[in-house]
């Protein structure tokens, strides 16, 4: 009977979307995490009976075959990239992002890293890292006699050197973004790589070319909204279960078959 | 009374099979844009036998045969994502999809860009608008789609959606991966029909439906399988009296 296996499938598929729904609920305070959800597709269908098919030698023809359906396939996980809420926070090496855009990250292993997270800090070197430790590209040092840290939004950073009136600029932030940042992966640590579907990062200014801006002293909440995620915990959770009351009515129809049998 | 298995044997075929039609629907409650079937069985009349000699007469035994499963195209619920790229379909319609095979139908409006900045489905085929396929370079910013399915971004207008129409449900058929295959060339939809972006269309299926079709499904099939044991039952008591008797 194909109704058990069917009914496998969606308790699969409800599996994975209570997975991606409790992975959403966890980073709820994760600085720039960016929710998921899981897209679903219909399996295969069996044709037992093509409509359209004629049904006598009048010329008459079946108005709907049977078409039965082999349940139901997670196809993707996308994230939905919309701007998180900015919460202040007077550190000056903390930055937020509004708008479009990512910050470049230099990994250990050679690649670069992309981040919505902008909880920076200064390294033994001066240089900015993220929390981990890794250089921010390209590389802004401040030197340890340098006060004021100042960064506008158009990612100029500045700071005033003891002996100087003016402000000394020590450098520009750039942002990179994506024509498909769905496509970016997640390699964890708030961090996203470039892959074959995102397309090539374009960098550029904040605040130019459609980047956003920055704000200093303010850091990109995650855009999880327990309303939203609830919600879509009950309905998986509802889901499950009816797809589980489907195996149980099959394998009462089963039960009922070799019952019958019995001699 | 040797009817008894045949008859019983068709109706179970059914059975399973609208078991297996509601199985899918329910495992596709979470498929956006998913449009439910429906079993339809109708009554088979067996050609009567010609012994009009017997008394009495050979009456009409009609059998259970499966007549086809129908398409709900009725509106699924409202999912509000506030993602630009999640579509809607107010009315009677489907977003046009180019794939290797040909054009292909689906109301799944989860739209997303690939790496070519084209407007794909989740699957990575071409969403068409009038002109063919829509793309994007990264200078577009702020991709709006309008209720007449304009698809514009800051830079101007890129577009229109293109919508597809059939004059009725049955000439579409399903193929898995929320799309449909057309028997007829589509008609283009009435102007009336909006579109709604922000907003995704989930599944049609209506759980309550499917649990209470399931329950009569499964029901009927268990008392289908006693009645087929007590005609078992009946052949063979009758058996055992007849040999005592002779």
């Amino acid at each position: 009977m194909r109704a058990l296996q069917t009914a496998a499938t969606g308790m699969m598929a409800q599996e994975l979307n209570v997975e991606v729904i409790s992975n959403n609920v966890a980073n709820m305070r994760t600085t720039g995490f960016k929710r998921m959800r899981v897209q679903f597709q219909d399996l295969l269908y069996e044709t037992h009976k093509r409509a359209g098919s004629p049904s006598s030698d009048q010329g008459t023809s079946v108005p709907a075959g049977i078409y039965v359906g082999s349940g139901v396939k997670s196809v993707s996980t996308p994230r939905i990239m919309g701007q998180g809420n900015l919460s202040p926070t007077e550190k000056s090496y903390d930055l937020a992002i509004r708008g479009e855009g990512y910050f470049r990250v230099q990994l250990p292993d050679g690649r670069t890293g992309y981040t919505r997270d902008g909880s920076f800090e200064l390294d033994a070197d001066g240089r900015m890292v993220t929390a981990e430790g890794y250089l921010l590209d390209p590389a802004i040092t401040v030197p340890n006699t340098a006060k004021g840290i100042s960064i506008n939004a158009q990612g100029v950073v500045s700071a005033s050197l003891p002996g100087q009136v003016q402000p000394q600029q020590l450098g520009q932030i750039q942002l990179a973004r994506f024509v498909n940042k769905t496509g970016l992966e997640s390699i964890g640590d708030n961090l996203f790589v470039e892959t074959q579907g995102s397309g090539t990062a374009i960098t550029g200014n904040p605040n130019a070319d459609g980047f956003g801006t920055l704000q200093q002293g303010y850091l990109e909440e995650s855009n999880v909204n327990a309303v939203t995620e609830i919600s879509a915990l009950i309905a998986a959770q509802r889901a499950y279960e009816l797809n589980a009351k489907v195996v149980q009515a099959a394998d009462q129809m089963l039960s009922a078959t070799s019952q019958a049998f019995r001699g | 009374m040797e009817n008894i298995a045949p008859i019983s044997l068709s109706r179970h075929i059914a059975l399973q099979r609208a078991m297996d039609v509601i199985a899918n629907n329910v495992a596709n409650s979470a498929t956006n844009g998913f449009k439910r079937r429906s079993g339809m069985f109708n009554e088979h009349v067996a050609p009567r036998a010609r012994a009009d000699s017997l008394r009495p007469a050979d009456r009409a035994i009609s059998f259970v045969i499966d007549r086809g499963s129908t398409l709900d195209l009725s509106q699924g619920a409202a999912d509000r994502t506030g993602n630009p790229l999640d579509v809607t379909i107010k009315g009677d319609a489907f977003f046009v999809v180019r794939t290797s095979s040909g054009e292909r139908y689906t109301r799944n409006g989860a739209l997303s860009l690939d790496a070519r900045g084209e407007l794909v489905t989740s699957d990575g085929h071409a969403v068409l608008a009038e002109q063919g396929p829509l793309a994007f370079t990264a200078a577009d910013r702020d991709i709006a789609i309008a209720a007449d399915g304009t698809v514009s971004t800051a830079q101007g207008v890129r577009g229109r959606l293109k919508l597809a129409a059939f004059t009725r449900p049955s000439v579409l058929e399903n193929i898995g991966g929320n799309l449909f295959s057309a028997r007829e060339a589509p008609r283009p939809a009435s102007a009336e029909i909006r579109l709604e972006s922000g907003v995704l269309e989930k599944s049609n299926v209506s759980p309550v439906v499917e649990i209470s079709r399931m329950i009569e499904v499964s029901r009927a099939y268990t008392s289908l399988a006693q009645s087929m044991q007590r005609g078992d039952d009946l052949r063979r008591s009758a058996i055992t009296k007849l040999a005592e008797a002779a």
